[in-house]
């Protein structure tokens, strides 16, 4: 393919673009080859020629719509302008600026965020310069296929399904977190009739939506007091409560990430006893494992028995001396 | 298709260069190019193109009003396709999680220049039910005072890996958010090289002369984390860049065998290789900075996780078990 006509496709494309803007109504694809030069005289060309540059413009985010109306052609091509067009954000250039700061120091899967700027009109160069603000990991874009979806729901208030755990879930989406490393989406579970929270990693393929506003979520729904966030708080199981003895090596790291409300106690020095609601123990004891010698369940009992009955599983499982078996 | 992909790349461009001529008015040319990594004859090519294209008959309402002059370019306000467009899912998304995101860092934003960008995005996208939480450990506001200003933090220090509280004199090079939590790549004199460190597990700290530097950077790094590990002083376009472990010349590497149910919990450890399957059974190999973090991750895996090699740690979970289970017998704390 050469230059000129590789010219010829972008100023055709553009065109198109231009004119399908500009119609009031849906125009024919006869309609459309006798304002936008360039497609070939034949029909079955033209036809072919157009159905490429439609794909092109919609692959692009461009949203052809296709009309049908009457006569030969039978279908028209329009862009509603106020689908296309973002409304005005009426941006100053402080915040247009802080805006690119915060797309520049914020690791999420680029380029989508430099793509947001830029349809913004905030150019293409990386605004951190010789700025020290420390960059942020969110778990990206390209790593969480369903997060956009999961996004779209909640923007437009809209109902959800997706499999999760091999389960299908009907879920009207209130909203979305991220806490500790993952994402989180929250909202109310037709078919348990509760409030749920999912892990959006572990939503199997892409969800799908129904229509905007087709989310029944009710009225007094609280989407932070329904947000399960901590590991222990995602299973079914009956709510208990749980004080676990942390000493003051694990201490202030444990209060700032529970907060200083789960304190109940206080022991020795610097130690704690927190008080945590469960509803799936055995996430819990993988926490509280996790502190290794910092940490340990006081009761109730048989939470503190399932600590104990995997640390002797463990040490049953274990060969009989080093280099065993 | 190369055509397809490379119209649409340029139809991309060329929408981008509108939307960001409009916001300047008029611009010289060299910076416009610079702007967009094209030569200043490839940008003039495109917007003379762009301006030539419109709308049937063709009168001065109907074509892009695009100006090229010798030095500067310009496009007019209200030119059609230089208004910005709508938002993809993902774009408006990347936007909101990016500002708040940033909001979360404390001190990021003391104009209020971009809660106030934040509110306008929501305004237009609905997105006001997203939120995101990052800790804010005691000591981050002196971790980024000794970053901007060079210095050095005498600091105590907790290892997860090693499970010891050590002081140490570190000058942070490098700041970060991953996984939830603050990480600093620090030098530290007594590690002899650069050091990731996450921020939490910082237990005491003061701003203190910085140690004269014989030594200079150094290009050996390691974890804070786990001593031997460590990301390299610019790690900034790597992959390692937002890792919390990066092995270094001292880790260890330990191979485990697990049930396939708990292969998905490995997934995102530092291996050293792709897991293979033996007898029905997933194995992987792990650089392990210190006996504590192999201890923590085997007592949470359960057993019917095993170590293969080496041989020295076959019994490292279940001497840990044991040691905890003895303060539960003593049942003291109760």
């Amino acid at each position: 393919m050469t230059a000129v006509q590789r010219l010829d496709r972008l100023e055709r494309v553009t065109d198109l673009l231009l004119v399908l803007l500009d119609a009031p109504r849906p125009l024919s694809l006869r309609e459309i080859a006798s304002r936008v030069p360039g497609y070939p005289d034949s029909h079955g060309a033209r036809r072919q020629a157009f159905e490429r540059d439609k794909r092109l413009l919609r692959d692009e985010g461009v949203p052809v719509l296709v009309v049908p109306i009457g006569g030969e052609d039978q279908l028209g091509y329009r862009v509603d302008p106020d689908s296309y067009y973002l409304p005005d954000l009426g941006l100053e250039p402080e915040e247009q600026a802080a805006l690119n700061l915060a797309v520049a120091g914020v690791h999420l899967g680029e380029p989508i965020g430099r793509d947001a700027l830029a349809k913004l009109g905030a150019g293409s160069e990386s605004p951190l310069g010789s700025v020290t603000l420390p960059q942020v990991d969110l778990r990206s874009v390209d790593t969480l296929p369903a997060l956009p979806a999961v996004f779209e729901a909640v923007r437009q208030a809209a109902s959800a399904h997706f499999v999760y755990r091999g389960e299908r879930r009907d879920v009207d989406v209130a909203g979305l977190r991220f806490r500790n490393g993952y994402w989180y989406v929250i909202g109310f579970d037709r078919d348990r009739a509760g409030a749920r929270t999912f892990r959006v990693d572990r939503i199997e393929g892409p969800p799908e939506l129904d229509g905007p506003r087709s989310a029944q979520v009710p009225p007094d729904f609280d989407v932070d007091g329904a947000f399960a966030r901590d590991p222990w708080q995602f299973g079914g199981g009956e709510e208990v409560e749980v004080d676990v003895l942390v000493d003051g090596v694990e201490a202030g790291r444990v209060v700032a990430e529970l907060g200083p409300d789960a304190v109940v106690g206080h022991r020795g020095d610097d130690g704690v006893v927190v008080r945590l609601s469960v509803t799936d123990p055995d996430a819990l004891v993988v926490w509280v494992l996790g502190l290794l010698d910092h940490a340990e369940v006081i009761g109730p009992d048989p939470v503190r028995t399932l600590v104990t009955d995997r640390l002797e599983a463990v040490v049953a499982a274990a060969p009989d001396g080093p280099g065993g078996p | 298709m190369s055509s397809t992909t490379d119209t649409a790349a340029r139809l991309r461009r060329l929408l981008a260069i509108l939307a960001w001529l409009a916001q300047e008015g008029e611009a010289p040319i060299d910076r416009a190019a610079a702007q967009f990594d094209l030569s200043p004859e490839a940008l003039v090519t495109e917007l003379e193109l762009a301006a030539c294209c419109g709308v049937p008959p063709y009168t001065p309402d109907q074509l892009m009003e695009i100006v090229v002059t010798e030095d500067t370019v310009s496009v007019q306000v209200g030119t059609a396709l230089a208004r910005p467009r709508r938002l993809g899912p993902a774009e408006g998304f990347a936007l909101a999680a990016s500002a708040r995101a940033l909001l979360a860092v404390p001190g990021s934003d003391e104009g209020g220049a971009l809660s106030r960008a934040l509110a306008k995005l929501d305004r237009a996208l609905g997105a006001d039910s997203v939120a995101v939480e990052l800790d804010t450990p005691v000591f981050l506001p002196l971790v980024r005072e000794a970053l901007e200003a060079g210095g050095a933090l005498a600091v105590s220090y907790y290892s997860a890996s090693t499970d010891r509280t050590t002081d140490r004199v570190i000058v942070p090079v490098r700041l970060f958010g991953a996984e939830g939590h603050w990480y600093v790549d620090a030098h530290c004199r007594s590690a002899g090289g650069v050091r990731r460190f996450r921020v939490d597990r910082i237990g005491a700290a003061r701003l203190v002369p910085r140690p004269a530097t014989g030594d200079g950077p150094e290009s050996a790094p390691g974890t804070g984390g786990h001593p031997g590990g460590g990301p390299p002083d610019t790690a900034r376009a790597t992959d390692d860049a937002f890792a919390p472990f990066v092995p270094g010349p001292d880790s260890r590497k330990v191979r485990l065998s697990l049930p396939p149910s708990s292969a998905g919990s490995v997934e995102n450890l530092p291996t050293a290789g792709p897991a293979e399957v033996v007898d029905g059974r997933v194995e992987i190999e792990l650089f392990v900075g210190g006996d504590a973090w192999l201890e923590r991750l085997l007592l949470q895996l359960g057993p019917d996780a095993r170590v293969v090699r080496p041989p020295e740690y076959r019994r490292l979970a279940a001497d840990a078990a044991q040691r905890i289970l003895r303060r539960y017998r003593a049942a003291g704390a109760s």
